[in-house]
This record gives C-alpha cells, sequence and structure tokens, in this order.
C-alpha cells in the first residue's frame, strides 16, 4: 500500500518534473475526453432528438406489421415510394394477441401512405367560386348576394388577367427575341382582357368559365404540388396514446366522423403563403439565431425573395382588395406608386432596422386582406388515389385543425406526418373486406363490365358535363395519389364512381367498425422500452399463438432510412473515436518512450537501490493512469463547460439538413452525464495502453545504468 | 574477521558485438566486514565492473563473487535486487537522486521498498540520520534546491537508512570540490567507524584513497602487482594496501 502510495506521489511530482511530456500527452488526453463528452453530448442529443421525434410522434416503441408483406415498414417511406406491406385483416384479433405480452402497454392501430395534392391555384379558385355562383343563379337563386359574388368573382378574375398581362410585358421586355414569346398565351390574354368578352360572359356563362378554365388558369401556374404524409389511425386512442399531440388550430376530428389534420410544422411550411412564411423565417433567424439581413446571406435572400415573388399576393387581390391594399402600402411605405406589385416589393424591401415593424404591419393590415393559408382549416380536402386493385378512390375530408406534439414542435420529422381517420384511409388504400368485396361484384354486376375505347374513356367517366356535386361548403382541393397515371382502369369507371359516392354518403362510422378492419401496421408502446429487444420476439410469438404472421420492429428500423441515420450518427462518431484514440495512443506512446529513455538513469539508480523490475513495469503505468485521470477530467470538465455554454446559447440552423438535425431551429445539446465517467475511463485506458510499452522499455534498463555518468 | 564480500577468480568479459572486452581477468579478493576499502585505478581499468560485480547489479563471466554469504551468480534476478536492497546501499557519482522527491522522501524510499517499519519508525530513523549528515533543516528541500555536497550526503543517508552491511560508492567525490569531497568522505569515515558498515568506494583521488583502511589497485583488469598488504586485509589476496 505504501508503495502503491509512493508511486502515485511520484507519478504526481513527475507531472511537474517533465513539462514536454506533461503538455503533450496531457494535451492529448484533455482533447480526448473533451471530444468525447462534446461529441457525446451532441450525437447523443442529435439522436436523441430525432428518436424522440421518431418514437412520440409516428413508431412508438415497437410497429408491428404482416410478416408476409413484400417490403419493409418505412414510416417515413423508402426514396420516396411506398413499402408494399401486407394488410393484417383484423386489428381487433391483432390486438388481443399483443396485449397479452406482459411488456405491451398499448396498442394503436395505423395506415402510413402519401398522395400528391394540389394545394389552391388562385385562379382556379377564383373560377370554383364563380361557378358556384353561377351554378346558383341559374337554379333560380337571384338573391343580391349571389349576383354580388358573381360581380366580385368577375373583377377578380379580370384582375388576374391583369396581372398576367403584366408578367407578360416583362418578360417580353426581358427577352427582346421575338419568338421566346407565346403568340398563343397573348391571344388568350388580350381575349380574357377585351371588355366584350365580359359583356357577353351572362349570356352563356358556362362557355365562357370552359374558356378561362381550360385557356387562362394554366397560364397562372402558381399552384405547386403539395406531397402529403398521412398516418390513418383511430384518432382517439392516437391521441390518447401519443399523449404529447396537441390541437393548434381548429380542433379535434369528433369520434366517429371523417376528417383530417394537419402536422401543424408541415402545415405551416407547405400551405402558408410563401411570403408570409420567409418573413417567419426570417424573423426566426433574427429572433432566434441573432442572424442579421445585413451580414446573412441566407436572410438576404429570403428578403430578395419576398420582393421578387409578390405575385402569389397580387392574384389573390380582387379588385375592392387590391384598391385597399394599395392604399394600406402607401400609408406604410410612404411611396405614390399605384402598382400592387411594386408597392409589395417595396415594402418587402425590409432591413435590420425596419424589419419587425414591417413584420408587424404584415400582419396586422396586409394578412386579413389574404388568404394565408391555401388550405383552410373547415376547407375540404379531396384526397384521390389508385387503391391496389386499381380502383381509382376519391375520400373527401373536412380539415379540421392542425396539431404537433410537446416539446418536439420544432422538429421537422414530427411535423411530416399529417393525420386521417382510419376508415377514410382504409378507402383510399383500397382494403376489401368481405361485406365490401361482396358489395363490389353485385355492383360490378349490376354495372356490367363493358369494354370502352380510349377515346371514348372520358365521355364514360365523366358524362358529357356531369358536375360533380362538391360535398361541402368550403373548397375542394383535389389530391392525387399517383400523378401521371390519369387514364387507367376506365373499364372499372363505373363500379368505382358508385363506391365513390358511397364513401361520400356514409361519413359517420362506429368503433367496432375501425377495431375489426384491416390495417397495414400498429404501433405498440412497451411499459418497458429498456426492455425492446427481448420483448420483439414475444410480440412475433403472440402473434403466431393467434394464427396471426406478425412482424415486429424496433421504432428504428420502423423508421426505415431515418432510423439507419441513426445508427449511421453512432457508427460515424464510434469510428472517430477509436480513429482518434489509436492516434493518440501512437502519440502518447512515443512521447513516453522518450521521457522513459531521459529517464534511464533514474530508473537504473531505483533498480540498484531495491527495486523490483514489476515495481518499475507499475510506477510507469501508474503515472500514465495519474496523467490519464488528471487531464481527463480537466478535458471533461472543460467538454461539460463547452457543452453548457453551447446549450446556454445554442447553435443555430442555417441549412435545412440542420433543421432536421437539430430537430429545430436552434440546436441546444444536454450534457451526457454518463459521457464525462466514459471520458475519463476512456483516457485511463488509453493512457494506460500507451504506457505498456514504454513502461516494459524501462521494466529492461539494468541497474548498471545508475552506475553510469551523467552525460 | 570473516570476508563479508568473496572474490575468487573473477573473469568479466563483455561481449559488444564482434569485439570482446575483458574487463577483469581473474581477480580474486576478500573484503573483511567493516572495512573502508578503495579501489583505486586509472578509467578503464574495471575498477566500476568490479564495484557492480560486488553491488550485485553484474554477474561474472566466470569465478564466483560471495557478498554476505550469497554466491550472486546462482542468485536470479529477483534475489539480487532483494539482496541489494536489504544488504546493500549505494552512493553514486552523480548522486542520483529521485528529481521529484524531497529530501526526506529520497531516504525514505528504500524503506518504503522494504516496507516492515511504520511512519513513525521510518521518520526516527530518517530525522536521526538527517542529524548525522547535517541536513536536518532541509528535510523538505528538492535535491536541485541543495548544493552538490548535500545532494551527495542525502545519498549516503538513502545509501545507510536500510541499515546495509556493505555501502557501495563509485567515485563518490569526483563531482564535488576537494574540500566538500573531504567531508563527504570524512562523514563515510565517521559511519564506518560509528556503524561498523563496511565501505568500499572506487575513487583515482589520491587524497581520497589516504582515508582508506585498504587500497586495492586495478589495472588492466586485474589487481596491480605493487600492491601489498600489511595489515593482513584480505588474507592472502594480492594488491590490497592497507594505511
Amino acid at each position: 500500500m505504501e508503495k502503491l502510495a509512493v508511486v502515485v506521489r511520484i507519478a504526481f511530482r513527475n507531472l511537474f518534473a517533465s513539462r514536454l511530456k506533461t503538455a503533450i500527452v496531457g494535451g492529448i488526453i484533455l482533447v480526448g475526453a473533451l471530444l468525447i463528452v462534446v461529441g457525446t453530448s451532441f450525437v447523443g442529443s442529435i439522436v436523441g432528438g430525432m428518436s424522440r421525434s421518431i418514437i412520440g410522434s409516428a413508431a412508438g416503441d415497437v410497429q408491428v406489421y404482416s410478416s408476409k408483406s413484400k417490403d419493409e415498414l418505412a414510416i417515413w417511406g423508402q426514396m420516396g415510394s411506398d413499402p408494399d406491406l401486407a394488410a393484417l385483416d383484423d386489428f381487433s384479433k391483432v390486438k388481443a394477441a399483443l396485449e397479452k405480452v406482459p411488456n405491451v402497454k398499448s396498442v394503436v392501430p395505423m395506415g402510413i401512405s402519401g398522395a400528391q395534392v394540389t394545394g389552391g391555384n388562385t385562379i382556379d379558385l377564383a373560377l370554383g367560386d364563380l361557378r358556384d355562383a353561377v351554378r346558383k343563379l341559374k337554379a333560380g337563386d337571384t338573391s343580391p348576394k349571389v349576383t354580388q359574388a358573381i360581380a366580385a368573382e368577375k373583377a377578380h378574375v379580370r384582375h388576374i388577367v391583369t396581372v398576367l398581362q403584366g408578367d407578360q410585358k416583362n418578360r417580353a421586355e426581358i427577352v427582346s427575341d421575338t419568338r421566346a414569346t407565346n403568340a398563343e398565351e397573348d391571344a388568350v390574354l388580350a381575349k380574357a382582357s377585351d371588355p366584350a368578352f365580359w359583356q357577353s360572359f351572362d349570356a352563356d356563362p358556362y362557355a365562357h368559365l370552359e374558356f378561362l378554365e381550360n385557356k387562362l388558369a394554366p397560364l397562372a401556374a402558381d399552384a405547386d404540388l403539395i406531397y402529403l404524409r398521412y398516418i390513418g389511425t383511430d384518432l382517439a386512442t392516437f391521441g390518447k396514446t401519443f399523449d404529447r399531440m396537441e390541437i393548434v388550430d381548429g380542433t379535434t376530428v369528433p369520434e366517429g366522423q371523417r376528417g383530417f389534420l394537419f402536422a401543424k410544422m408541415f402545415y405551416e411550411e407547405n400551405v402558408k403563403l410563401k411570403s408570409a412564411r420567409r418573413l417567419d423565417k426570417i424573423k426566426e433567424g433574427i429572433d432566434l439565431n441573432h442572424k442579421t439581413i445585413a451580414t446573412d446571406l441566407d436572410l438576404q435572400r429570403m428578403v430578395r425573395e419576398n420582393q421578387s415573388q409578390t405575385r402569389e399576393i397580387a392574384l389573390q387581390l380582387d379588385d375592392v382588395k387590391a384598391k385597399e391594399m394599395v392604399a394600406r402600402l402607401q400609408a406604410l411605405t410612404g411611396s405614390k406608386e399605384t402598382n400592387v406589385e411594386k408597392l409589395l416589393a417595396e415594402f418587402f424591401k425590409t432591413d435590420d432596422a425596419n424589419f419587425h415593424a414591417r413584420y408587424k404591419a404584415f400582419y396586422a393590415q396586409l394578412a386579413p386582406l389574404l388568404d394565408l393559408y391555401r388550405i383552410r382549416i373547415g376547407d375540404t380536402l379531396t384526397i384521390k388515389s389508385y387503391t391496389k386493385s386499381g380502383f381509382v378512390k376519391n375520400v373527401n375530408l373536412k380539415v379540421y385543425g392542425t396539431f404537433q406534439f410537446k416539446g418536439l414542435e420544432k422538429s421537422a420529422l414530427s411535423g411530416s406526418l399529417s393525420l386521417m381517420d382510419l376508415k377514410s384511409f382504409r378507402d383510399l388504400y383500397g382494403f376489401l373486406n368481405p361485406a365490401t368485396e361482396k358489395e363490389m361484384q353485385a355492383i360490378e354486376k349490376e354495372a356490367g363490365v363493358r369494354h370502352v375505347d380510349r377515346k371514348d374513356a372520358e365521355a364514360e367517366l365523366f358524362g358529357a358535363d356531369s358536375e360533380p356535386a362538391p360535398p361541402d361548403t368550403g373548397r375542394d382541393i383535389v389530391a392525387n395519389a399517383t400523378p401521371g397515371l390519369n387514364a387507367v382502369d376506365a373499364q372499372n369507371a363505373p363500379a368505382a364512381a358508385a363506391i365513390h359516392d358511397k364513401t361520400v354518403a356514409s361519413a359517420a362510422f362506429s368503433q367496432s367498425e375501425l377495431e375489426h378492419g384491416a390495417v397495414l401496421s400498429a404501433a405498440v408502446f412497451l411499459k418497458d422500452p429498456s426492455k425492446l429487444r427481448q420483448t420483439l420476439p414475444q410480440i412475433e410469438k403472440a402473434g403466431s399463438d393467434a394464427g396471426l404472421s406478425l412482424k415486429a420492429v424496433s421504432w428504428q428500423q420502423a423508421a426505415g432510412f431515418i432510423g439507419q441515420m441513426v445508427l449511421l450518427f453512432w457508427a460515424i462518431f464510434v469510428t472517430a473515436a477509436i480513429v482518434i484514440f489509436v492516434v493518440a495512443v501512437v502519440i502518447i506512446n512515443n512521447a513516453l518512450v522518450m521521457a522513459t529513455l531521459e529517464r534511464v538513469r533514474e530508473i537504473g539508480t531505483l533498480r540498484a537501490i531495491g527495486a523490483q523490475k514489476p515495481f518499475i513495469l507499475g510506477m510507469l503505468v501508474v503515472e500514465a493512469v495519474v496523467m490519464g485521470v488528471v487531464f481527463g477530467t480537466l478535458g471533461a470538465a472543460a467538454g461539460a463547460a463547452i457543452v453548457s455554454a453551447v446549450h446556454a446559447h445554442g447553435i443555430g440552423a442555417t441549412a435545412d439538413i440542420m433543421y432536421f438535425l437539430f430537430s429545430g431551429p436552434r440546436f441546444q445539446p444536454l450534457l451526457s452525464v454518463p459521457s464525462l465517467f466514459i471520458a475519463v475511463g476512456a483516457m485511463i485506458v488509453v493512457s494506460a495502453f500507451s504506457s505498456f510499452y514504454p513502461a516494459w522499455l524501462a521494466m529492461r534498463i539494468s541497474p548498471v545504468q545508475a552506475m553510469q555518468t551523467e552525460d | 574477521m570473516a570476508a563479508i564480500v568473496s572474490l575468487r577468480d573473477v573473469v568479466k568479459d563483455y561481449d559488444l558485438g564482434k569485439v570482446q572486452v575483458h574487463a577483469l581477468r581473474g581477480i580474486t579478493l576478500d573484503v573483511p566486514q567493516g572495512e573502508f576499502l578503495s579501489i583505486a585505478g586509472p578509467s578503464g581499468s574495471g575498477k566500476t565492473t568490479l564495484l557492480n560485480l560486488i553491488g550485485c547489479v553484474d554477474t561474472p563471466t566466470s569465478g564466483s563473487v560471495e557478498v554476505a554469504g550469497h554466491d550472486t551468480s546462482k542468485l536470479s534476478e529477483r534475489q539480487l535486487t532483494e539482496l541489494r536492497l536489504h544488504t546493500l546501499g549505494f552512493i553514486f557519482q552523480s548522486f542520483n537522486l529521485v528529481q521529484v522527491l524531497s529530501v526526506f522522501q529520497n531516504i525514505e524510499f528504500p524503506l518504503l521498498l522494504q516496507g516492515g517499519l511504520t511512519v513513525g519508525e521510518r521518520t526516527k530513523r530518517i530525522e536521526e540520520l538527517l542529524a548525522q549528515v547535517g541536513l536536518s533543516e532541509h528535510i523538505h528541500k528538492r535535491p536541485n534546491e541543495l548544493s552538490g555536497g548535500q545532494r551527495q550526503r542525502v545519498a549516503v543517508a538513502r545509501a545507510l537508512v536500510s541499515r546495509p552491511k556493505i555501502v557501495l560508492a563509485d567515485e563518490p567525490t569526483a563531482n564535488l570540490d576537494s574540500v566538500t569531497g573531504q567531508n563527504i568522505i570524512d562523514l563515510m569515515k565517521e559511519l564506518n567507524h560509528k556503524q561498523g558498515t563496511t565501505f568500499i568506494f572506487s575513487t583515482h583521488d589520491p587524497k581520497v584513497m589516504a582515508h582508506a583502511s585498504a587500497v586495492v589497485k586495478v589495472a588492466d583488469g586485474k589487481l596491480a602487482e605493487n600492491g601489498g598488504n600489511p595489515s593482513g586485509v584480505g588474507g592472502a589476496a594480492a594488491g590490497v594496501e592497507a594505511h
């Protein structure tokens, strides 16, 4: 014991005796420990954020799906397409089987899929409203409300035409080559702006509308395709089980009703007016990440885009609103300009001094004149998909509101999945239960399967001039799950149409309908998530006991490539750490060998006066370990200080990938406490390991060396 | 008196690659207990090799070296180290103190290796020794705060702290000025008288040699022919010169 004490004492004294060695070895150990603490905390926080997002917003701890599936489950898709999963026909059986597993806490039915939605094109919406009003008029409603609506919408459309003409003129100015301008487009615009066209409108409104819809509308292609990814689920159970879920705007979908809820972040990011969204982002950059417009290129880009991309706003304005907008903009900017777009460009010319005032003014004065969201709460969203059996399915869903998850508000992962009721999901996905299958066959028989020529397909499908009636008073937005495949299965059209009508009609459903129907997967929460590995086989066993072929995967696997990414981050970090270790061992080893060679006489002396070889070996290893402890602790402390400082100040995300990794706009890593011990421990191992060779060399030093003279 | 060190026909060759160096070419020597023996000779004469063999840090190529009754060529490396720890004390030409330890800790070191004493016992013994070598007020200083002479006194104390039978000193005064060197020799001699510890030291300084109770002259790996042994030290061994 006393020998160890003296060895430790010598070791501590040696820290100060050989300053160069201490500086090199200590420096490396310090940096190593620091990197471990910082790295583990950073990677841990990123991975932790992603895991929380994955588990808390979609996957649960475990996902269960049919083992007969062709592909593996991937909640966020596989490179843009959905995995081909076999359905689990009766969820209630799955639930009953899983609930027998002791570690299972709750089971939520699910289906995850996606569809492309064309988010409202302003001119389509205006023309749609115009057509609605005209139809009411034709139906005999001559109330002032209807006639006023017709007048207002006509004015709006004419305003849009003016805007488009302006665009055309600008384009012509930029591209002096006349061949670049399109004569056909000019002709359409000329006709649409001709007062004579509008005078004749009331005489034959449908023909005029058809011209406007077919010729004019395509010119104003300001609508983006929105790719919606959604979970179809038992919304009540989902809300209870994913208990951090909260409604932000609107309400939840009433029980037993069909409905759609937008993920808040998705709604903001993809449905909101782009100018407004950019203002929000600039504000976030300034307020949260302390950037300035003067210095940050990203903010500058957004300011420029807001100045140049004013058409989305201009198109929304009818005559009345346009005038009001001009007046307000003139007051706000002090400009005498009368052109809305130029005024908007002036208004959006923001810098660090006026940004916050402009931001407030935008929401207080300009936003009331605009639709901030292309799809509003209360609108009806038509999601159109091609079912697995090849039918076209339309489901009309009311958008009830938006939701987010507490603590995951900024997570791009959690914010990307919207929700719909399970019944609608089943319709869209084309599940057939025995009852609907029978019904289908009856309908097919009744309708007769006829051969229809390709050229007649359209007429067969839609009839000559039939107008599918919108099911709700809100606007219609058409989603198309497989764009580009529009001419499919004309033969089945009548049957499909029949089913379509039926699904729209039977809007409500019972809980037992939900429970007994088909699902694609089930999210399982565990009582003890740390026993996940052991629970997976138990779940599969419970499935096979109940005659179901179930496959259970961890949330990580269920997340597909995102889950792989979580693993990849750790793998990269661990690899980097190992490389650092190896380099550290080599350098420390070298430094210690040098130091040992300088101490030959001292070690020889100790041997001469009676120290055994193991004592020398132990002495050098203890010396290295002491350095590992001292500098490892210092490094870990420094690392902890850095992590705390970063946590306090935060790192602002500057690129989309960073938003994704940070699960939000700011990265505030949490100190990983175990990493402190891991860091010190690892550094002790590294230093001990590095000291073996020099210690072995030292052990071989002969006591004769002590006798040699100083030089 | 019985010989505490006894060498018989000791030959030591060093194999330096292709060249063989015959450091000792057959030495027979007996050193009685309590001797204050000086080994004299020019550089390269083999006196350091001789000291190494007596000091059990090396073993002979042939012949036998007996130290305190142990034939060193029959001992393992480990046993040799034990022998050094308990039976021998060393004083080096360049003092060889552990720079990072204090005076007290340097002297304490062999006791810690030996074990068996309590803190109090150790402290008492070290303080007594320090008083004897006249360094009581420097007990907590580091070697680099001391003069050369003081350092060598610490080394002397370290060599004696484990109460060895034999103290070996390799040119103990070579790095000291003559007055300081004289003091060290006086100190060694005093300890030799008081405690009866056998001292064997090498030197080429005639003034130092003059203090020895006997002088062994080495040249070319052999004991010099001219050395007499009037006091009968070392029995029949040649080359031992007494004063």
